[in-house]
């Protein structure tokens, strides 16, 4: 039998005044309490480094060097004249420009020829995105074997295609070095570019295609009137994705070439860590990352904007 | 300008047989409206014409020309999409213009057309904006210039109402007539709309379950109608059916309906070969039951007195619905014959438009 509790125990009004206001102010503050871990971590990490990094731009922060004496731009004057530097931010560039152009034509032509249905589409599918699984250390190493003279296999493969034996030093040898780090990058990231133009294809409504069938629009003319303009919004995304990391190359150049031979590598990411980690210029290397990231902020900003305005149209 | 001609066509969609067997003869300049249920084959019929889906048997002709074959837009026909399919990232002037830029026309003779094509649907003033700045009735407007300004053979049209709202959709609909009125091309039209099937067709086919049920002009189909379904299809608000069964009396066959009340006499020349005491399905259109006048009812009209349950007016009309013989029956009536439910008035109901079907089969008698 169900008990009831007689109504003078319960308790009097006003006695859950002080529970009322815990469970108040935990309903206001709940949310804060549960982004602080994020913030904290995003403060600690991001915020408080990038901070001090300015600091760390006018002082002296040299392992070599001992104190921290304000050497006003003294830091940015050492990169600048350093003709490392500059050829390193060329050569960052023109590989990105590059990789990204490659990566843009295979991944479009990939996307065209797989947004049709046919039997094994899935098995293609996961085989061709696979690379974009694999930790770019991992694909510099496994390409750096690849093309490893006399002892990898591509000299030996691209003989037998050619029909006499062919003696490429792939990491040793300027401009084959440049080809190596291409074709290291391009496999690894032209999945990228298929997947997301691929969805972007997927998504142009099937009826403007068949409107357009019926205007008597052949099939080039489509792509040119139908396809491109539909799928430019993804385009611009993915070119922007691809060219902001592009810019970062670090980890094939590091495992493929190490910056070499001589120093016809240095990618502006590989010269960074070269100065601070490797030499221990600490106060030259933030200048110049600075530089790096103002110099990359123009070019954020004119693609943001393109994205922005394609979203508002 | 051009017939077209469907012969034995047959679609499957995996497992689902979407068209079963079609022959249909569209003469040149016609007004064909393909209506039906949702599912009842009309839009994929209207894109095997238009070459956007694949036939698995049969044979269609455009102008006396075998066009299975023939990919789209090799066969010279039009189409006005549902969701109009207009270009996003083109003005209504490049909407309009691509098929004849893709012909590789002169500008001076394309911008004579475009503008030829928007002055006839009143959007001269929106051929520099973006689809997205127009109304529903607009885009509209301007898949229909797009389609006209080719001049086609033939137009086809796949639900294009159905996304405007009411009024505009009346509007539209007139505009579509008047444009057939205008160029007098072959227009093949797909709608679930029985209103826009009337007001439009010069001929409808009426389509049930991937096959033709009934076919002809709009007013023949509604005052003929061949089986139940066309009969409740057609008309609103829809045909009244009511259950009954006929009984032979000296002045021919009568129908006393179930449930009972006395036996109607069924003019003559409606005599269904049945056998006395068979089973109907009594069809009254709501127009066919009217408020009794003064004096006894005329020939050919029996009277009965009804207990008003349900008023609907509409403005010009009122619908009433009462129970005639236990089933409901609706009848419309003059907006100021009723004023409101439970009412009790006499109605005299039209024998001569009465129609007769057999429950077995659905078929008219």
């Amino acid at each position: 039998m169900v008990q009831l509790a007689p109504a003078d125990i319960l308790p009097p009004p006003g006695a859950g005044r002080s529970s009322r206001l815990v469970s108040a102010f935990a309903d206001r503050y709940f949310k804060w309490l549960m982004i602080a871990p994020a913030a904290i971590l995003i403060l600690a990490l991001s915020i408080y480094p990038l901070l001090f990094s300015l600091w760390v731009n006018f002082v002296n922060y040299d392992f070599q060097i001992p104190g921290h004496d304000f050497v006003g731009l003294q830091n940015f004057l050492q990169v600048i004249q350093d003709p490392l530097a500059s050829s390193a931010l060329v050569l960052t560039i023109l590989l990105s420009l590059t990789v990204v152009a490659i990566e843009f034509v295979l991944g479009l032509a990939l996307a065209l020829a797989m947004v049709r249905t046919f039997r094994g589409r899935g098995i293609v599918m996961s085989l061709l995105v696979m690379p974009l699984f694999i930790s770019p250390v991992i694909v510099g190493q496994s390409w750096a074997l690849f093309l490893q003279r006399p002892f990898g296999p591509a000299d030996y493969l691209l003989g037998q295609l050619v029909g006499h034996p062919v003696n490429i030093s792939w990491v040793g040898e300027v401009p084959w070095v440049y080809i190596a780090i291409v074709i290291a990058d391009v496999w690894q990231w032209t999945p990228f570019m298929f997947v997301i133009l691929l969805a972007g294809l997927a998504a142009i409504p099937q009826h403007l295609y068949e409107a357009a069938e019926l205007d008597g629009i052949g099939g080039l003319q489509t792509f040119v009137h139908i396809t491109l303009p539909q799928l430019a919004p993804i385009i611009t995304l993915a070119l922007t994705f691809r060219l902001l990391d592009a810019v970062k190359l670090f980890d094939i150049i590091f495992m493929l070439t190490g910056g070499g031979p001589g120093t016809a590598t240095y990618t502006a990411s590989f010269y960074l860590y070269q100065i601070g980690f490797q030499q221990f210029h600490l106060s030259i290397a933030t200048a110049g990352s600075w530089i790096f990231l103002i110099l990359l902020s123009v070019v954020i900003m004119v693609l943001v904007r393109r994205l922005l305005r394609v979203e508002a149209a | 300008m051009a017939n077209v001609k469907v012969s034995a066509l047959h679609k499957h969609f995996g497992p689902v047989h979407a068209v079963r067997g079609i022959d249909l003869d569209i003469p040149d300049g016609e007004f064909t409206v393909l209506v039906g249920p949702s599912g009842c084959g009309k839009s994929t019929l209207l894109r095997t014409i238009a070459g956007l889906e694949e036939i698995d048997e049969g044979r269609i002709e455009i102008g006396g020309e075998i066009v299975n074959e023939m990919r789209p837009r090799d066969r010279d026909v039009a189409m006005v999409f549902q969701d109009y399919a207009l270009y996003p990232h083109m003005t209504v002037f490049g909407n309009i213009s691509l098929s004849l830029r893709a012909r590789r026309m002169a500008k001076s003779e394309m911008e004579e057309r475009v503008g030829r094509v928007a002055d006839m649907l009143g959007i001269k003033s929106l051929l520099e904006r973006y689809p997205r700045q127009l109304s529903g009735g607009q885009r509209q407007r301007v898949a229909i210039g797009r389609a006209i300004v080719r001049n086609p053979r033939v137009f086809l049209f796949d639900e294009p109402l159905s996304n405007l709202d009411a009024q505009l959709r009346d509007e539209m609909r007139g505009e579509i007539k008047r444009l057939h009125q205008e160029i007098a091309t072959t227009m093949i039209y797909v709608t679930h709309d029985q209103v826009e099937a009337m007001t439009l067709a010069d001929r409808i086919v009426l389509l049930r379950d991937g096959v033709i049920e009934q076919q002809g002009a709009p007013l023949d189909l509604f005052e003929q109608p061949t089986t139940l379904f066309v009969a409740g299809f057609l008309g609103s608000p829809r045909m009244n059916f009511v259950k009954g069964r006929l009984e032979g009396g000296p002045d021919g066959v009568a129908v006393k309906l179930n449930g009972g009340g006395p036996a109607w006499p069924l003019p003559r020349g409606r005599n269904p070969v049945l056998a006395n005491g068979a089973e109907v399905i009594v069809g009254l259109r709501p127009e066919h039951v009217g408020r009794a006048g003064t004096g006894p009812a005329a020939q050919g009209f029996a009277r009965v007195e009804a207990a008003i349950e349900l008023v609907q007016p509409t403005g010009s009309r009122s619908y009433a619905t009462f129970k005639l013989a236990d089933q409901p029956v609706m009848a419309e009536l003059q907006a100021h014959d009723i004023s409101h439910a439970g009412e009790r008035m006499c109605v005299d109901i039209n024998l001569r438009r009465v129609s007769l079907f057999d429950p077995g089969t659905g078929k008219a008698l």
